[in-house]
């Protein structure tokens, strides 16, 4: 009964409204322009249920996650010896940070056509490309949360005699971890929609692929069904496990 | 072991001299309150005494052993700030078995020494709370008795009540009278506050406006009359803020 009054309380009445006008509107303007252009809500969503029970949707999404998996996690571990790196050097600092802004201003587009030219058509695209995008993002909230650690606690460190490795985990990891978790679900959510993109060229598997092969069979409403199950990846991922871990390491507050 | 501190001509330049020099001896289990004008370097020197800061000119002894900045010495200093200085995250508890650490001792001799040391700094109850879900007196208690559980040969304490409403810090006075005359450690007490040191300092010493040298050391024994010892020290610091203005007009 709780959990029930939980999530009535967490739904928005006028959102839910504006969401049954919109509905609408999209049915009326399915009926008007046909399934080509804009299949209807309905058949988006036993698209869906297709999908599921034939278990295409574990095949290709599963080949997505795995990239990401690969992208996303090499980049979070990069990010985490970067933000050693500024933690112990104010000039490693001073570089990193020169480096993510550089990298931060580099298009999607230029690492798929060069990991294209470097590696071919092969998983290592969307992998690099996934890497390189989410670097920058994840790195510099780290380095900004390092930067912001209080001198003045570990000063109070250095009083009481902590040792180097005391300090680190009573005071710099504490205070720098909600950052990283912050970093890094706003890396997930670009690393899910960067490495579909990548997805469109030279592998065979993948949500990326799925979408486009659905649009060259003009099977319109199914590139709308693997927009679905992005969407559904990223709410899930944000509610079950990045919103509990922020709530968990901020439970002092 | 409350121990013997020995300031010996410490002097301090911060592009300018802060600290001309200053020299005085506290005996074992005194309650010194350092006293001066705004800007005259009381943290300065309290910083020095705790070895976080190096001095330009000059040495600090405990029992006739030195104190030097960055190096770790073998007596035991602790300080409490002007700031609680707690770790948000931890338990009151946390907080101090964290310091307990490097002293060597195992988990339960840990647990009882914050235990005994919460208690007497009257957080009995309170040991699990965060320090954001305390009052700042609370939390300020909470960091006194950090400080006492490393069981400091001298303790320093910086304008610990600064941040306090008069009430508290009425109340807190008392506590760390109490706290000292059950321990009988060595405090060396940094104030702005006259009424403060009169009530609870054992001996007062008065910096000069800066470069500070010390302009008076009073002993506060119960010999001299209350009221009028707050009143001269008052005359003192109205000379010393006056001079100070007169240098920098």
């Amino acid at each position: 009964m709780r959990r029930y009054r939980d999530w009535a309380g967490r739904l928005h009445l006028p959102t839910l409204a504006a969401l049954v006008v919109v509905l609408a509107g999209w049915t009326l303007l399915a009926r008007r322009y046909g399934a080509f252009v804009l299949p209807s809500p309905w058949s988006i969503v036993t698209g869906l249920v297709e999908i599921v029970r034939s278990g295409e949707i574990w095949g290709h999404a599963g080949a997505s996650l795995g990239r990401i998996a690969a992208g996303f996690g090499s980049a979070v571990a990069v990010s985490l010896l970067m933000g050693l790196g500024a933690f112990v050097s104010r000039t490693a600092r001073g570089i990193v940070q020169d480096v993510l802004a550089i990298l931060n201003s580099t298009s999607v587009f230029v690492w798929i056509v060069v990991s294209l030219v470097w590696f071919g058509l092969s998983n290592w695209a969307p992998i690099f490309t996934t890497f390189m995008i989410t670097l920058p993002v994840v790195a510099s909230t780290l380095v900004e949360g390092v930067a912001s650690v209080d001198r003045r606690l570990l000063e109070m460190g250095d009083v009481y005699r902590l040792s180097g490795p005391q300090k680190f985990t009573a005071i710099v990891i504490p205070s720098t971890l909600p950052y990283l978790v912050a970093g890094m679900k706003v890396g997930f959510g670009l690393a899910l929609k960067v490495s579909v993109v990548a997805e469109i060229f030279g592998v065979t598997s993948g949500i990326g692929y799925a979408m486009n092969y659905s649009r060259e069979i003009l099977a319109t409403r199914m590139v709308f069904v693997w927009a679905l199950v992005m969407i559904l990846i990223m709410v899930a991922t944000d509610k079950l496990l990045f919103d509990p871990v922020n709530r968990r390491l901020t439970r002092w507050r | 072991m409350a121990l013997k501190l020995e300031v010996r001509g410490i002097g301090k330049d911060f592009l300018i001299p802060v600290i001309d020099s200053v020299s005085f001896r506290v005996e074992a289990g005194e309650f010194v309150c350092l006293l001066g004008p705004n800007g005259c370097g009381k943290t300065t020197l309290l910083r020095i005494v705790g070895g976080i800061e190096p001095a330009s000119r000059g040495a600090v002894l405990l029992d006739g052993l030195p104190v030097q900045a960055d190096r770790r010495h073998q007596r035991h200093v602790g300080i409490v700030f002007q700031e609680d200085r707690l770790l948000p995250w931890l338990s009151l508890r946390g907080n101090v078995t964290l310091v307990l650490r490097p002293l060597g001792l195992d988990a339960a001799e840990r647990e009882a020494r914050a235990a005994r040391y919460l208690k007497l700094a009257g957080l009995q109850g309170f040991e699990d709370y965060y320090p954001g879900r305390v009052s700042g007196g609370m939390r300020q208690r909470a960091a006194i008795a950090r400080a006492l559980a490393i069981e400091p040969d001298v303790l320093l304490m910086d304008e610990p009540f600064g941040a306090l409403d008069a009430q508290n810090r009425r109340i807190m006075q008392q506590e760390v009278r109490r706290i000292w005359s059950e321990t009988r450690r060595t405090i060396l007490f940094v104030t702005h506050s006259i009424e403060e040191a009169v009530a609870i300092g054992t001996t007062l010493i008065m910096l000069s406006a800066r470069p500070a040298r010390i302009r008076e050391l009073i002993p506060n024994d119960g010999r001299h009359e209350r009221g009028k010892l707050v009143d001269d020290l008052n005359a003192m610091i109205m000379e010393e803020v006056q001079r100070q203005q007169g240098d920098t007009s």
